[in-house]
């Protein structure tokens, strides 16, 4: 069993870089790092219905859609690739952990898929420490055989890519636009975050012409929050960003949060969320509520998800409790149907519309609670 | 003020004696059933798993009761449990109930602040007073815990289906009226000798060991998952009776006190204990390389020392979506085939019926004997 053994990699030699899970936080530091080893990253390609089914039959049932579409990356880059990327991540900040089923992710992708090429294993853990991508990554690149310095040059040249596609994506741009703007050259074959105008719904109810001609009008936005591999992922979240888009909303997503802010927002509750995806959600719910940013709020669950069930009913009580904010959480699975889901969004975007349309009552929050 | 709790297997019998010698009137929730089931479905999460149900239908009936202050354990992940007090006493909140959650927070998994917290809620009574209560509370888990593994050792031999099962509750109602520690000792002594009597079993007997005329089960299989749905026979419909009716002595490594020993006191004070927990850390490592949450990590440790005890095969149980044990059910089959052992694992909630669960155990107890008839295990 290769359990952080070293692993021998000429360079030139193509690392395969699964498109799932934490590659949608991630992505740009792993990218610096391994280039900056002389090593080439290959991804995987976006998240299809075929690879959605060879992780579904490979993986337990009980695992969840994100784990699911993972084994599936790692099938399509097995016979492709040189090595195969698999960190372990078990903790990205003081205090919190990711989740057991990622603390566990190589050795159950390693056990259930076969053939598999090398595997580049690392442990991040920053439970205790603040540091853990400088230490994993440096101890990553030593375990290649490099040098002390090469390897700190390295991880210096992944935290910057990192730090680039943070400030992007706090500034509103999608996960696309932010990961080829960390770095001259990187360009990701995925699509635009941004909608085309056109075919987009008006952003009113038909009829109601005087809404537009008002010049404090603005577009409804909606509050999409949930772990980046559920908001970014089009293969998984059923094109959700896109759907809305084309029915005329602004998304804000609780990844524009700055790490100060969810750290803020988090420090201020009794007991602190011990998963850092929960803290983000559990912010950005916060956030957006108090501030009167969102006509409405989404939550994307992966069916069966742990950390989710239970920040999931933190962030819809408190929601309801203390506003009449429209909260929908939205389970998705590889059963989920893309009529199912269009049909959802649309009710609840009608929804928001006919709230803004009259005036607001006072009575409780509508909260809906659907399973698409 | 009046206390209560939410029931896991024996632990309402330290909670209770725990919390009554320090002066606090505790109402222990009805043992978990088919009711308050049902109130724990209707309004907990959804997708929370199926402990925190339970959880919620004690705390209501206990409510209802009349409890006012509600004890909680508490935790640093990665396992949901350590966030169920704050999503329970939301719960309870909206349901318009207004009693106060107090949550044990283990800090840094030790017995300081975990006292100091007791000792809060019992208006400052002196330690020695606290450490007494303890002591006693304690004796009582172990002994009940004693009681457990000699059913569990004498079940399968009876001769009358159920006479161990009646011995064993006797003995528990004795002890539940002892007082004091040395009483509780003697009680516990007693009781285990009765259980195994009633299979015509002798405490001098080592379990698993065939000996002098005794009789021997059919099959052994080890009982490993997550600790709730191990401890609380509601949870897991039985399994451990319906196991034992077939002839098949069940092993369990996970008792309620062994998980206080692991998890609430200092390692340093228990060489054993540390022993132990390194051998299964050991035996998972070729295919878990590192710590998962909850008892993830020790469902595959444990199973594999199971084999090499000679096991005939093991059942893992879990709550259905319970994170840590769906590594550990990626990784069982592994190593079940590596080993040449059965592996059953049963991902379990209120969705689970009887009557599913029985024929899976049936056909698992088959394929178990069939093997030892051809003789892919031997006999121990």
């Amino acid at each position: 069993m290769a359990i952080a053994r070293p692993v021998r990699l000429k360079d030139g030699a193509v690392v395969g870089l699964p498109r799932a899970l934490l590659y949608y936080e991630l992505y740009p530091f792993w990218r610096g790092l391994l280039e900056a080893l002389g090593l080439r990253v290959a991804v995987s390609p976006a998240t299809s219905r075929q690879v959605i089914e060879a992780g579904t039959s490979q993986a337990m049932d009980e695992a969840c859609l994100p784990v699911k579409s993972f084994y599936g990356h790692v099938l399509v880059l097995r016979d492709r690739v040189d090595a195969v990327f698999l960190p372990r991540l078990v903790s990205l900040s003081p205090g919190t952990y990711t989740c057991p089923k990622m603390l566990g992710l190589p050795d159950m992708v390693r056990q259930n898929l076969r053939g598999l090429p090398p595997a580049i294993v690392a442990d991040f853990d920053s439970r205790l420490r603040r540091r853990s991508l400088e230490e994993g990554g440096e101890d990553l690149a030593c375990r290649l055989g490099r040098s002390r310095r090469h390897a700190r040059e390295a991880v210096s040249k992944g935290l910057e890519a990192l730090r680039n596609f943070r400030g992007g994506l706090e500034a509103g741009l999608s996960f696309e636009e932010a990961a080829s703007g960390a770095e001259p050259g990187w360009k990701t074959p995925l699509k635009g975050w941004k909608m085309p105008v056109e075919g987009r719904r008006e952003p009113v109810p038909a009829g109601d012409d005087l809404a537009r001609a008002r010049p404090d009008f603005r577009p409804l936005r909606v509050g999409l929050v949930g772990h980046a591999y559920n908001l970014f992922d089009p293969g998984v979240n059923l094109g959700l960003d896109r759907k809305l888009a084309l029915l005329g909303c602004d998304l804000v997503t609780s990844e524009q949060l700055s790490e100060e802010e969810v750290r803020t927002e988090s420090a201020a509750r009794t007991k602190e969320i011990f998963w850092s995806s929960g803290r983000r959600i559990l912010a950005a719910v916060t956030r957006f509520r108090r501030r009167g940013l969102v006509d409405g709020l989404i939550h994307v669950v992966s069916f069966g998800c742990g950390p989710d069930s239970m920040v999931g009913e933190i962030a819809e009580r408190e929601t309801r409790r203390s506003s009449n904010l429209p909260y929908m959480a939205l389970t998705i699975d590889e059963h989920t149907a893309e009529a199912g889901l269009l049909t959802r969004v649309e009710a609840f975007v009608d929804m928001l519309a006919r709230r803004r349309a009259r005036p607001q009552t006072p009575e409780g929050a509508v909260a809906a609670e659907v399973t698409a | 003020v009046r206390v209560t709790f939410p029931h896991m297997g024996n632990l309402w019998i330290i909670a209770k004696t725990l919390l009554e010698d320090m002066g606090l009137e505790v109402i222990v929730p009805p043992l978990p059933n088919r009711r308050s089931l049902d109130v724990g479905v209707r309004h907990a999460p959804e997708f929370a798993c199926f402990p925190l149900k339970l959880n919620i239908g004690d705390l209501v009936g206990a409510l209802d009761q009349g409890a006012e202050v509600i004890v909680m354990a508490g935790g640093i992940g990665p396992c949901r449990f350590g966030h169920y007090a704050q999503v329970e006493a939301q719960v309870l909140h909206d349901l318009g109930y207004q009693a106060e959650m107090v949550t044990l927070e283990p800090p840094r998994g030790h017995l300081g602040g975990l006292l100091d917290k007791i000792r809060r809620l019992s208006g400052g009574k002196p330690l020695t007073r606290v450490w007494r209560s303890i002591r006693l509370g304690w004796e009582k888990l172990v002994a009940l815990d004693d009681f457990d593994r000699a059913l569990a050792r004498a079940r399968p031999v009876e001769r009358l289906t159920g006479s161990a099962a009646r011995a064993h509750r006797a003995a528990a109602a004795r002890l539940a009226d002892a007082d004091g520690v040395r009483a509780t000792r003697r009680v516990g002594g007693e009781g285990v000798r009765e259980i195994l009597r009633a299979a015509g079993l002798d405490e001098s007997d080592r379990p698993g060991e065939p000996s002098r005329g005794r009789p021997v089960p059919r099959l052994r299989v080890g009982l490993v998952g997550e600790l709730f749905m191990v401890a609380e026979p509601f949870a897991n419909q039985e399994v451990e009776r319906r196991l034992g009716e077939m002839g098949v002595e069940v092993l369990r490594p996970l008792y309620l006190s062994d998980w206080v020993r692991t998890h609430l006191i200092p390692r340093v004070f228990q060489p054993e204990r540390r022993r132990r927990t390194s051998e299964v850390k050991r035996a998972a490592q070729p295919y878990l390389g590192h710590f998962v949450g909850g008892e993830g990590l020790d469902s595959v440790g444990e199973a594999i020392l199971f084999d090499r005890q000679g096991c005939d095969g093991v059942i893992h149980v879990a709550p259905f979506t319970c994170m840590p044990e769906i590594v550990a059910a990626s990784l069982l089959p592994e190593a079940g085939r590596d080993l040449g052992l059965p592996v059953l694992s049963l991902f379990m909630d209120e969705h689970t019926a009887e009557a599913g669960l029985s024929t899976r155990l049936e056909a698992f107890v088959d394929l178990l004997g069939r093997r030892r008839a051809v003789g892919a295990r031997e006999k121990w």
